[in-house]
């Protein structure tokens, strides 16, 4: 039975194929101490590994917005002995994809290979996190690269509504950064700056490794110690500041000359380790999660006033949100947000035990569905890591589901679905919304 | 012009004598094995079995997209697809979706400008349950004015969403009606100009569904943890009973626009800075002289595919005029298609410093040739993308629904690798100069609202 076949069987499928194996995601500690979570797969000769290193562009130095972000983005650009043209020959004649980017919390990377060319690929790697050359010309472009992606950013209703969400729900906290940076101190960031972060952030302390494919424990085992044995331990880092959730309705509109409108709903929701989680990710699917969900009924099908609706969980370690995502018409704003506000009014009076029921159905064999390829599963099992959850997790998930109640997800509902908490963005020309505070 | 990804192709066994020893690694990995069959009534039917996992996708492709649209009624393919979703006399409207999603499935559908296409990914055991309603739709839809008209204006807000709040996408709708003739094939949007949609009746729908919705015109692919003979079953219980109909050949031009070269400049308050982007007319597997394709799939990974490529090197890395400089070419289509070159300027660089670059680039390989190992790692980068696609559960079907739905057949995917890798130089610089011509050209300036000097 192959890796994907056996996840897809924990993740849920034992509603409806035989359950046989339970999910082995085997833990590898390298002879230097290096840890990573491995499922092994031959079934195409492909090696997929999602790895992270422990800080990210939250922790951006003041004045120093996208300094993390840039940094990541220069680590293919050329590499001890190899300039940024060498570099990207090597990786196009072994076909591997290696690339870095910046999140809040942590500098993820992917690394994608066929086994034949196992050991060119880790070389490259090794090289790019422990040698990363920072050549001045190649700081300037992609220096150039990210202000220019910054207002093209600046000009999509959806990438303004979600920059506007974050700095007004985190105003004042370092989640509120935009993780591409600002433009005026992308103008003034040096190469000695790059390089301290580089040795900041490129250490083993925190460093999360996901492998999926064809390699097996003692290979990884070989390969991890190649590529990251070389960093430095590093230092434990600080925690990012508690987060104080609004506690006000508010309203922000943009102005953009846009003949659809981009609008987001956030609500503070409750943390990944909390109790209700699972009762959390249920309501989030019965709100918004598709389309039999009540928002794509209310909105789209009845009424016509959006083609896509939807809701979902987002989880930091030190906050998390439910946000609700429309585009509508400008004229048609005002009535979007009216029936989505009264379906959040509703849904506090609780679900049915039909709509719990498909809800667990649909979640517990989901995920299985995702299972496309070994990136995918390499991405969710670093994901696990990041969230602190066991090792033994996607074995346990479909009874987690399957255990949460109609109480349970009422319950929840009251916590999170409340009106003075609720922060509204509209991006466009929406007619017959007023802001209740400016952007 | 934004692109779909090229063809990628699956395997075949060891043949043909490579060049090189990469190249000669690469072609001997194995392909995943496919079984087709056609059942009695013209239905293809191709069976992609791996049992990686206790899933499996049914996609079933119409040969027929917005391509096959006359002016006057664009979009109707795009809104057929969305009425689709809206009950037939078993099924009530969004139940299909919400029986797919209470199985533990998910299901989409997308229009394209020769194919409409429908798939379902669900626990295996549960094939037969889409079958059943993919086989119902396919004959008994019911598109009824109740549901016609809200769905009209979610359409329209689609269409919004992608095409009028995107100003690119915009440049890119004008940038077609030159390419390939207003009001012709592959020029009329697939999402369809506003006010067509606006007066697109139950009768319009319901006749365009008659005309092309038939067994004998579709293409069932059936991906994951099935057999041929599993699928043969369910395929003769639930598609067999569907008769065929008569289904006039589709009929694309041999010729793109009249007037060409042309240039197209949208100014635009939404762009902060402008963009370059030249197109031509190019073959494709199955329209112009499809000779050419396999080279142009070599050419653009050569010329602009990667940040080694003749383009980036050139532009972005030596000269520093752009930020990027890329070209795109996919040759799955029926009738012709584009090859695209998109630069995205260095601040204070001008249209003229641009195209004398391009043009400059262009000249290299249309004088001076390319090289031999220039043309054996674009093979390589082909024949690796084919392997990783091998890894994914959802680009076998996408590959067959692609081909066999605009011409293609099984025999030409299997032998992909190979077309690919006896491609030689001189057969590149002779696609170039096939392709590279003023009179199949439209070049096209994205800027700011103030222009671009």
């Amino acid at each position: 039975m192959t890796v994907l076949r056996w996840l897809a069987l924990a993740l849920g499928f034992a509603l409806v194929a035989s359950r046989a194996e339970a999910v082995e995601v085997k833990e590898v500690t390298t002879p230097l101490g290096i840890k990573a979570w491995l499922v092994e797969d031959s079934s195409a000769p492909v090696v997929a590994l999602s790895f992270s290193f422990a800080s990210g562009s939250a922790s951006d130095p003041e004045n120093q917005k996208g300094l993390t972000s840039l940094t990541a983005s220069l680590l293919t650009d050329g590499a001890g002995p190899l300039d940024a043209q060498a570099f990207k020959q090597r990786q196009e004649d072994a076909s591997v994809a290696l690339s870095f980017g910046a999140s809040l919390e942590y500098v993820g990377g992917s690394l994608r290979l066929l086994s034949a060319h196992r050991d060119k690929a880790f070389e490259l790697l090794r090289l790019a996190v422990t040698t990363p050359r920072f050549d001045p010309d190649r700081v300037e472009q992609r220096r150039a690269q990210m202000i220019a992606g910054l207002s093209q950013a600046n000009q999509r209703p959806a990438s303004v509504a979600q920059r506007t969400m974050m700095a007004t729900v985190f105003a004042g906290h370092p989640y509120g950064a935009n993780a591409s940076g600002v433009r005026e101190n992308l103008q003034t960031l040096t190469v000695p700056q790059i390089k301290d972060r580089a040795a900041s952030v490129l250490t083993r302390n925190g460093l999360i490794v996901a492998a999926v494919g064809d390699i097996d424990a003692a290979e990884l085992s070989r390969q991890l110690d190649r590529a990251f044995g070389g960093l430095p331990a590093g230092a434990a880092r600080p925690a990012l500041p508690d987060w104080m959730p609004p506690i006000k309705p508010r309203t922000v509109n943009v102005e953009r000359p846009v003949p659809q409108s981009s609008v987001l709903i956030a609500l503070p929701a409750i943390p990944r380790d909390d109790p209700d989680w699972h009762a959390a990710v249920v309501l989030a699917h019965i709100l918004g999660g598709g389309q039999q969900s009540r928002l794509f009924s209310e909105v789209r099908e009845k009424r016509g006033l959006a083609y896509s609706v939807s809701s979902a969980l987002r989880s930091q370690r030190k906050a998390s949100l439910l946000m609700v995502a429309t585009g509508s018409a400008g004229e048609k704003v005002a009535d979007s947000l009216r029936v989505i506000k009264s379906e959040l009014v509703r849904l506090r009076e609780g679900v049915t035990d039909q709509e719990l029921a498909e809800a667990k159905t649909y979640l517990s064999g989901s995920l299985a569905l995702l299972l496309d390829s070994s990136g995918s599963v390499a991405n969710l099992l670093h994901t696990l890591q990041v969230d602190r959850q066991p090792r033994d997790y996607l074995d346990r998930r479909a009874a987690l589901i399957g255990a949460v109640k109609a109480e349970d997800v009422r319950r929840v509902a009251r916590r999170i679905l409340r009106e003075e908490a609720m922060t509204t963005v509209v991006v466009g020309r929406p007619a017959g919304t007023t802001s209740t505070a400016e952007p | 012009m934004r692109r779909r990804a090229a063809l990628g192709g699956l395997f075949a066994g060891a043949l043909l004598t490579p060049r090189a020893s990469a190249l000669a690694g690469l072609l001997r990995v194995n392909r995943r094995p496919s079984e087709a069959f056609t059942l009695p009534n013209g239905l293809q039917v191709v069976v992609l079995p791996s049992s990686r996992a206790p899933i499996v996708t049914q996609v079933l492709v119409y040969k027929v997209g917005s391509a096959d649209e006359t002016y006057g009624h664009t979009g109707i393919a795009h809104f057929l697809e969305h009425m689709m979703f809206k009950g037939t006399g078993a099924l009530a409207a969004t139940e299909f979706s919400r029986t797919v999603a209470r199985n533990g499935g998910r299901d989409n559908a997308f229009t394209d400008f020769d194919m409409t296409g429908y798939h379902q990914t669900i626990a295996s055991d549960r094939l037969e349950l889409v079958m059943r309603m993919e086989a119902d739709r396919m004959i008994n839809l019911r598109i009824l004015d109740g549901e016609l008209r809200p769905e009209r204006q979610v359409v329209l807000e689609e269409r919004r969403m992608r095409v009028d709040n995107v100003p690119s996408e915009m440049l890119d709708e004008a940038v077609r009606e030159q390419l390939f003739g207003l009001h012709k094939p592959y020029a009329m949007p697939t999402a369809g100009y506003a006010d067509d949609v606006k007066k697109l009746s139950v009768g319009d729908l319901t006749a365009f569904y008659r005309r092309f919705y038939a067994p004998n015109n579709a293409v069932l692919i059936v991906a994951g943890d099935t057999t041929a003979e599993a699928v043969r079953k369910l395929a003769e219980r639930h598609y067999q009973p569907i008769p065929s109909r008569r289904v006039e050949p589709r009929q694309r031009p041999a010729e793109g626009g009249a007037d060409l070269p042309q240039r197209v400049i949208r100014a635009d308050a939404r762009v902060p800075e402008p963009r370059w982007n030249r197109d031509f007319l190019a073959p494709s597997y199955r329209g112009g002289e499809t000779r050419h394709a396999h080279a142009l799939l070599v050419l653009t990974r050569l010329f602009g595919g990667s940040e080694t490529s003749r383009l980036s090197r050139a532009l972005v890395a030596q000269d520093k005029i752009a930020l990027s400089a890329t070209s795109g070419y996919g040759a799955t289509a029926l009738g012709l298609t584009s090859f695209e070159i998109a630069v995205q300027p260095a601040r204070g660089r001008s249209v003229v410093e641009v195209e004398t670059a391009v043009g400059d680039q262009m000249k290299r390989v249309l004088d001076g040739g390319v090289t031999a190992e220039e043309v054996e790692r674009a093979q390589n980068q082909l024949l690796a993308s084919a392997i990783y696609s091998q890894d994914s559960l959802a680009s076998g079907p996408r590959l067959y629904g692609n081909a066999l739905s605009t011409g293609g057949s099984i025999a030409e995917l299997d032998n992909w690798p190979q077309a690919i890798a006896a491609v030689r130089p001189e057969d590149v610089v002779a696609a170039a100069r096939h392709v590279w011509r003023d009179a199949g050209a439209v070049t096209s300036l994205l800027t700011p609202a103030e222009g671009w000097k």
